[in-house]
């Protein structure tokens, strides 16, 4: 058997390929994945990143499981899912569908509208967030008492602060996800509807079996990434709440933080990093898995 | 093949771009010094901590590195004292560098010394002050004060930065807390300047409006909600922790007392859960958003000159039926890293700053800022500034019940602030706040510790 020859020009192709690939995965390589063993090394270490190492086994993950405010972190940040990433979907795509059906030059105003949010930096936005909800002075609470509502403590209550960081977060990412949803939809071909219309099929039907179908990878993805991204949460909730008030806005990120920067608890903050980033991964997999399964179904 | 090279030439250079975005910008600001010195220098200075710099080296100077966290005339005063210094002898070259106080103590000064690129010279806060000591990051310095110079430091001001009878810190300023109102609400409201805890209650609750609210408190858990709320311990006679800083002595009636009196002005609605801008900062009372505040000396200057039209005064912090007046006195210290090679260069300037001539420690504590100097001599020298406007308060009436900040480990901190906001938020009385907390003091403590 000879081996198979290959051309010139497909290896100059491999080698262009690779040359720039090059970069992003050296990128990776020193930002992604060395960290990542790194922190699952320091994690097996007593380490207040002052003094030297001491290897201490397993210690940190014993502690962990006894660690009360941890499993509260993690209900915090799982309540925050469970909040943010439904309403996060529903009101891009809501939004996707409002502004597909918009044409002309007013499309590009709303679309941008949407989006700029975005492009303010994520303690700009948490800044202006915190204004909108003072309790004394905000903005919301303005136009809660010409609507005839009572004010609200928002950020300041151990029962609403959770929610309203939810809010905030929402508002500043729903144009990104709304485009991509959109762009999406913009690649149902026509036709499609045409012809479900010649069938007398309605506006809601189309969505329900044209749409929504031709959109499950979007979907997919919009769902994997927001759910990692509200596992990950950090620089708002620091700003608005820094995990107040009485930790109810706690979250494991930042409960991580506080464990690394605040206590100088590195080999312990590194234990809970590397478990947060188990939890992240199976979900991100059990969710990958219910997704594409549902799609063999259909 | 020339499209491969194209190709690859383009790919070296997005790494090259790559790298650079990883490699730059570190959010430092170096002193003129360092930003002047060539770039060979900067690589030796780098290196001075851990290696040993270049000490006798041909005559060379030695470079120290010297971080804090200063800006505006505060950065200018340490920028001015470092290039003094670096004129006045021609051993050593300090270079300064400051750093926002936010990322600091977070992430600048532990990433510094964990991976050995630590400044020979900083300054610490008594919250963090424990751990640097105990993992050696910070070299005695009682052999270098200058002749006579200890014996001019207040005792307790030298207690607070001793440990194992060595003193691992210089105190240079301190900061004195008192209770700041505007005299006009007060008239207004016919509300007398309040001297017991009942008054101040009172006060509150007559000043408060719907767009003033009666007594500005900081109400976010960390060092400063901690900080401001130990004097109300303090005057009963209680402590978070035993004389010795082994056990907890939080489970106490005057804990649990003076945890009532903070949580009844969150509780009933007389200081706001949530604040626009620092709880540090005078513009409360500056804006007419708040008829008293409880904060520090270093608001003076602020009230006087951008709020100058606003009748603030100060009184001393209002104090219980039985108790004795107490009132905290805050402060960073500067600090010599115990593992650089140039202890001795370190320590010299450090001392020359602000153990030396008292002027250098009266423009500091009178000029950039107002803070009361933990050094007889430089308060005694500057008895005219001393004694002016509001500074006379707390000269003749807060000073001398000053206790300096406890340098607790920050899990004491956290479970402390925990306990504050238990009776703040009703989820607990004061009480069972401070007896559901004891014991989580005592773990902290243990690990703190191990």
């Amino acid at each position: 058997m000879t081996p198979k020859r290959i051309s010139a020009r497909t290896r100059n192709e491999w080698v262009t390929a690779y040359g720039f690939l090059l970069p992003n995965i050296v990128g990776l390589l020193v930002f992604v994945f060395i960290p990542i063993i790194y922190a699952f090394y320091a994690s097996l270490h007593d380490w207040n990143a002052l003094s030297p190492k001491v290897y201490a086994g397993w210690a940190n993950y014993r502690e962990l499981l006894h660690d009360d405010e941890w499993w509260a972190s993690v209900r915090k940040t799982l309540t925050f899912s469970v909040v943010y990433v439904p309403l996060l979907f529903m009101s891009s795509l809501l939004s996707a569908v409002m502004l597909n059906a918009i044409r002309g030059r007013a499309s590009g105003v709303v679309r941008t509208m949407f989006l700029m949010p975005f492009a303010i930096t994520s303690v700009i936005s948490a800044i202006i967030g915190m204004f909108m909800l003072d309790p004394r002075n905000g903005a919301v609470n303005h136009i809660l008492e010409l609507l005839g509502g009572s004010p609200q403590q928002f950020l300041a209550s151990t029962s609403q602060a959770m929610f309203s960081i939810a809010g905030v977060i929402l508002w500043i990412n729903v144009g990104y996800n709304m485009i991509i949803f959109l762009s999406a939809m913009k690649e149902i071909p026509r036709d499609y509807y045409e012809a479900a219309e010649i069938d007398g099929a309605t506006g809601w039907k189309s969505f329900r079996y044209i749409t929504l179908p031709l959109l499950k990878e979007t979907s997919t993805f919009i769902l994997i990434v927001t759910t990692i991204g509200s596992f990950q949460a950090l620089e708002q909730i620091l700003v608005m709440t820094d995990g107040g008030p009485m930790n109810s806005t706690q979250v494991s990120v930042l409960y991580i933080f506080k464990q690394g920067f605040d206590m100088l608890n590195m080999g312990y903050a590194s234990a809970l990093a590397f478990v947060l980033f188990l939890i992240i991964f199976c979900l991100s997999l059990f969710q990958l898995k219910l997704l594409s399964s549902k799609k063999e179904g259909v | 093949m020339r499209k491969t090279w194209k190709g690859l030439g383009f790919a070296a250079i997005s790494l090259l771009l790559v790298l650079q975005i990883a490699c730059g910008g570190s959010g430092t600001k170096n002193s003129d010094a360092g930003a002047s010195a060539p770039a060979e220098s900067s690589g030796q200075a780098s290196a001075s901590a851990d290696n040993g710099g270049n000490s006798g080296n041909g005559g060379k100077k030695i470079k120290l590195k010297f971080y804090d966290f200063h800006t505006e005339a505060e950065e200018k005063f340490f920028r001015g004292l470092v290039d003094e210094y670096n004129k006045i002898q021609d051993k050593v070259e300090i270079e300064y560098s400051t750093f926002n106080q936010g990322d600091y103590t977070t992430t600048k000064l532990p990433t510094a010394f964990a991976s050995g690129e630590g400044p020979d010279i900083y300054m610490i806060s008594p919250g963090d002050f424990m751990k640097f000591a105990k993992s050696g990051l910070m070299a005695d310095l009682t052999p270098y004060f200058p002749e006579g110079a200890k014996e001019d430091f207040l005792p307790a001001s030298l207690d607070a930065v001793t440990v194992d009878n060595k003193i691992m810190a210089l105190p240079f300023e301190l900061e004195l807390l008192g209770l700041y109102y505007n005299e006009d609400m007060l008239k207004a409201a016919n509300v007398q300047v309040p001297k017991t805890w009942d008054e101040l209650y009172a006060a509150a609750k007559k000043l408060t409006t719907n767009k003033v609210a009666g007594l500005i408190l900081p109400p976010d858990k960390g060092p400063y909600f901690n900080f401001i709320w130990y004097p109300f311990l303090w005057q009963q006679g209680g402590n978070v922790l035993s004389a010795d800083g082994t056990k907890s002595t939080f489970n106490t009636p005057e804990t649990a007392k003076a945890l009532d009196f903070w949580g009844r002005f969150f509780k009933e609605g007389l200081s706001p859960k949530k604040l626009q801008a620092g709880p540090w900062e005078i513009d409360h009372l500056g804006k007419k958003e708040a008829a008293m505040q409880i904060v520090g000396t270093w608001a003076i200057n602020r009230a006087e000159e951008v709020f100058k039209d606003v009748p603030i005064n100060v009184a001393p912090l209002p104090i219980p039926e039985g108790g004795k007046a107490a009132t905290d006195a805050g402060g960073w210290k500067f600090a010599v890293n115990g593992k650089s090679a140039n202890v001795e260069e370190a320590a010299k300037f450090v001392m020359w700053a602000f153990a030396g001539d008292p002027q250098r420690a009266l423009k500091w504590c009178t000029e950039v800022k107002f803070a009361y100097s933990p050094r007889k001599s430089v308060v005694e020298a500057g008895k005219e500034i001393y004694s002016k406007g509001m500074r006379k308060v707390f000269t003749e009436q807060i000073y001398d019940s000053a206790i300096p900040e406890p340098r607790y480990p920050s899990e004491v901190l956290d479970v402390v602030g925990d306990a504050m906001q238990y009776v703040m938020y009703g989820k607990y009385d004061g009480a069972k706040a401070a007896e559901v907390s004891d014991p989580k003091i005592n773990d902290a403590l243990a690990k703190a510790n191990k």
